[in-house]
């Protein structure tokens, strides 16, 4: 558990408050602090009412990002979740539309994502050498191609009865059901992964995958469940979806696997596996969407706010570097 | 720990850049913020009838389908001149995609803000109903322009040209070009693209006629508003059908795309449709050198100019968007709401505007 995996060791040494300031999560909570003082003053309606209200549209994403951030972990990337919302958005509104009950219309969009997840896992982990990567961005053109067959000309389906999505919509007081959701999910992933075996297995694949196999960890059989795990979830966030735009179209979903995976990444999740934590990821993502939002607010030309979030995202994946660097120079400087 | 100070340096570097420039970029819309501030305090949710009718301090935004689309930046430019002429203030905000999960957010952002209306150019038609009602339920008018919303979702469509008045002008186009027989084809923008549809469906409706009968359209193509994808399908169509004599392009980016293929190769076939005169300019032409004799549109300023007037008479409480109310729209004359097709209610801005070589020339520096 050397060498790549050192992070998770360093979590069982003493913690200190300089440790918890100085680790990457404090970094992102004063980030998050500052991002919302900073919409708080540019924008007067920045109040908690109003993000709570804006927020179900980005929530649905943070559902890709959960599983996303094992998948990194494990040092695999799935770029089709956003295609598997997209179809999985259209069998449930379908099911939604033929009358069926809707506990079943649910199981239906859990169902068809995780069954999307499941055509990956299969793939990646009957033949190894296949790169996820080129594997995910063929089955993301399948998926949303399925979408679009079924969808026909029109290229979009509504809900005919959109009482019971509605309902799903809900709020208690002024926070919204899906808030809830993805906090208890959330809380779920970060307990499996912190504090199970499971949790430290992902760890050990993403840190060495062959070594994890010689030491008798059921390396494909974890790779299977996470990617099953990750269209799963693309159901989850499917379902909200519809209760939030009562249909589907062939634009559905379109980027959100990229979103999820910049959240991850920004969250200090190393794209190289084994390293990160998902309460950075978590906190990143609650950062991205409090800028996007207040930046919304004063009007700002989307594009420009696109711009301030790739820049953010390059500077996140630069930091350590550039530490490492000083460091490093730093010796030098002191051996001569 | 060292590295971590730093990291931390970097970061506080990172967040002060990024307040000093939110403030010089903040120096042009500080406006727009500060307004619907206090008129949000004001009107408490509904939208009191001003009894003067003006709109001083009301704020007014406008949603197009996406940014750089150069049919709605026109008609963002005509609805800001009249908002502005009337005192109010002016929301312009194109979403991030051309979808309507971007739309959603920003119709979300527009009601933390406290609008007074929001007028929308909608990328689907029925996927902004969970929106827009809630936007509704705050008080806020809703009226869209271009691209309409289900009529659950609106209260009135400022609809550019009646759907049939299109498709009966096209038709005529494609049969006076066509000399009156032979193949022809459609390149449309998305296969949903709610407009687009309703004028295809109006151009096979106007074919039923005996007139029409030696007519043959072979097929309707999606470009999907994207200069490349346009410009291969109408090669796709030049290779496919040999005889293919007019092709007709109901969209701003296709006919562009399509002209410019057709100039190029001096292909025989013609091209008719809905474009922009100051990107059509130098293909239309009656000789063998152009490949458009002549096109149509409407003017999206005025349709701007239409939808910001509709807004501020919603506003003001001149009009609910039922059948038969009339409004004023300044030097436009009077409008009257009329039904609509999908059983909800729309403004009609007039026929289209047909664009020859006769008159290009004062329109391309228009628009």
């Amino acid at each position: 558990m050397a060498g790549k995996s050192g992070r998770t060791l360093s979590i069982t040494q003493e913690s200190s408050w300089k440790k918890a300031v100085f680790s990457w999560e404090g970094i992102l909570i004063l980030l998050f602090i500052a991002v919302n003082i900073l919409c708080i003053c540019i924008s007067p309606n920045y109040n908690l009412k109003n993000v709570l209200r804006e927020m179900p549209k980005y929530l649905t994403e943070v559902f890709l990002l959960l599983p996303m951030a094992y998948l990194l972990l494990l040092g695999e990337i799935d770029i089709s979740v956003g295609a598997s919302v997209c179809l999985s958005a259209t069998m449930a509104c379908m099911a939604c539309n033929a009358g069926l009950p809707f506990p079943l219309v649910l199981l239906v969009g859990l169902a068809v994502g995780t069954l999307c997840g499941a055509v990956n896992g299969f793939i990646l982990t009957r033949f190894t050498e296949l790169p996820p990567m080129i594997v995910t961005l063929g089955t993301q053109i399948v998926f949303r191609g399925i979408a679009e067959i079924t969808l026909g000309s029109g290229g979009s389906i509504s809900l005919t009865n959109t009482k019971q999505f509605h309902a799903m919509a809900g709020k208690i007081g002024p926070v919204p059901y899906m808030f809830f959701v993805v906090i208890l999910a959330a809380a779920i992933y970060m307990v499996v992964l912190g504090k199970t075996t499971f949790g430290r297995r992902v760890y050990a694949i993403g840190s060495n995958s062959l070594a994890s196999y010689y030491a008798g960890i059921h390396v494909q059989k974890i790779r299977f469940f996470v990617f099953t795990l990750a269209g799963f979830m693309a159901g989850v966030s499917a379902i909200f979806l519809t209760s939030v735009l009562y249909g589907a179209n062939t634009t559905t979903g379109n980027g959100f696997e990229m979103d999820a995976i910049a959240m991850a990444v920004f969250g200090g999740i190393s794209t190289a596996g084994g390293k990160g934590k998902l309460l950075g990821a978590i906190i990143s993502a609650f950062t991205i969407i409090c800028l996007r939002i207040g930046l919304g607010q004063i009007n700002m030309n989307p594009q420009v706010i696109l711009v301030i979030l790739g820049a953010l995202l390059v500077l996140a994946v630069l930091l350590p570097n550039l530490a490492k660097k000083a460091r490093s120079m730093g010796i030098m400087a002191k051996a001569a | 720990m060292k590295r971590k100070l730093f990291c931390v340096l970097l970061c506080a570097a990172m967040v002060s850049s990024l307040l000093a420039g939110c403030g010089g970029g903040g120096g042009s819309s500080s406006a727009a913020p500060a307004t619907p501030a206090s008129s949000a305090s004001g009107d408490g949710g509904s939208a009191a009838p001003a009894t003067d009718g003006g709109s001083g301090g009301k704020t007014y935004a406008i949603v197009t389908k996406a940014a750089g689309n150069p049919f709605n930046e026109k008609v963002a430019e005509g609805f800001q001149k009249v908002i502005e002429e009337q005192g109010g203030t002016c929301i312009v905000r194109h979403p991030e995609a051309a979808t309507a999960d971007a739309q959603v957010s920003v119709i979300q952002s527009l009601i933390s803000q406290g609008v007074n209306s929001i007028c929308i150019a909608a990328n689907d038609e029925n996927a902004l109903q969970a929106a827009l009602e809630e936007a509704r339920d705050e008080g806020i008018n809703i009226c869209c322009v271009d691209s309409k919303v289900n009529k659950d979702s609106r209260q009135t469509f400022v609809n550019q040209a009646g759907v049939n008045e299109i498709g009966q002008c096209l038709m005529e186009a494609v049969y006076d070009i066509s000399g009156g027989e032979g193949d022809w084809a459609i390149l449309s923008a998305t296969s949903q693209a709610t407009n687009q549809n309703a004028w295809i469906e109006a151009m096979k409706t106007a074919m039923q006629d005996e007139k029409y009968s030696k007519l043959n359209l072979v097929e309707v193509a999606y470009g999907d508003d994207e200069p490349q994808k346009s410009t291969d399908q109408t090669q796709a169509l030049l290779s496919k059908y040999p005889d293919l004599k007019v092709i007709c392009a109901p969209t701003t980016v296709g006919i562009n795309a399509a002209a410019k293929v057709l100039q190029d190769n001096q292909s025989p076939v013609k091209l008719t449709g809905l474009g922009l005169p100051s990107e059509m300019a130098e293909y239309i032409g009656d000789d063998d050198a152009h490949s458009c004799p002549y096109m149509y549109l409407w003017n999206p300023v005025d349709l701007g100019r239409l939808g910001a007037y509709t807004s501020v008479a919603l506003v003001d409480g001149t009009i609910t968007g039922a059948t038969g109310d009339k409004f004023s729209a300044g030097d436009m004359g009077d409008y009257e709401v009329v039904a609509a097709d999908d059983g909800g209610t729309e403004i009609i801005l007039g026929a289209p505007f047909k664009f020859d070589p006769a008159n290009i020339n004062d329109w391309k520096d228009v628009y």
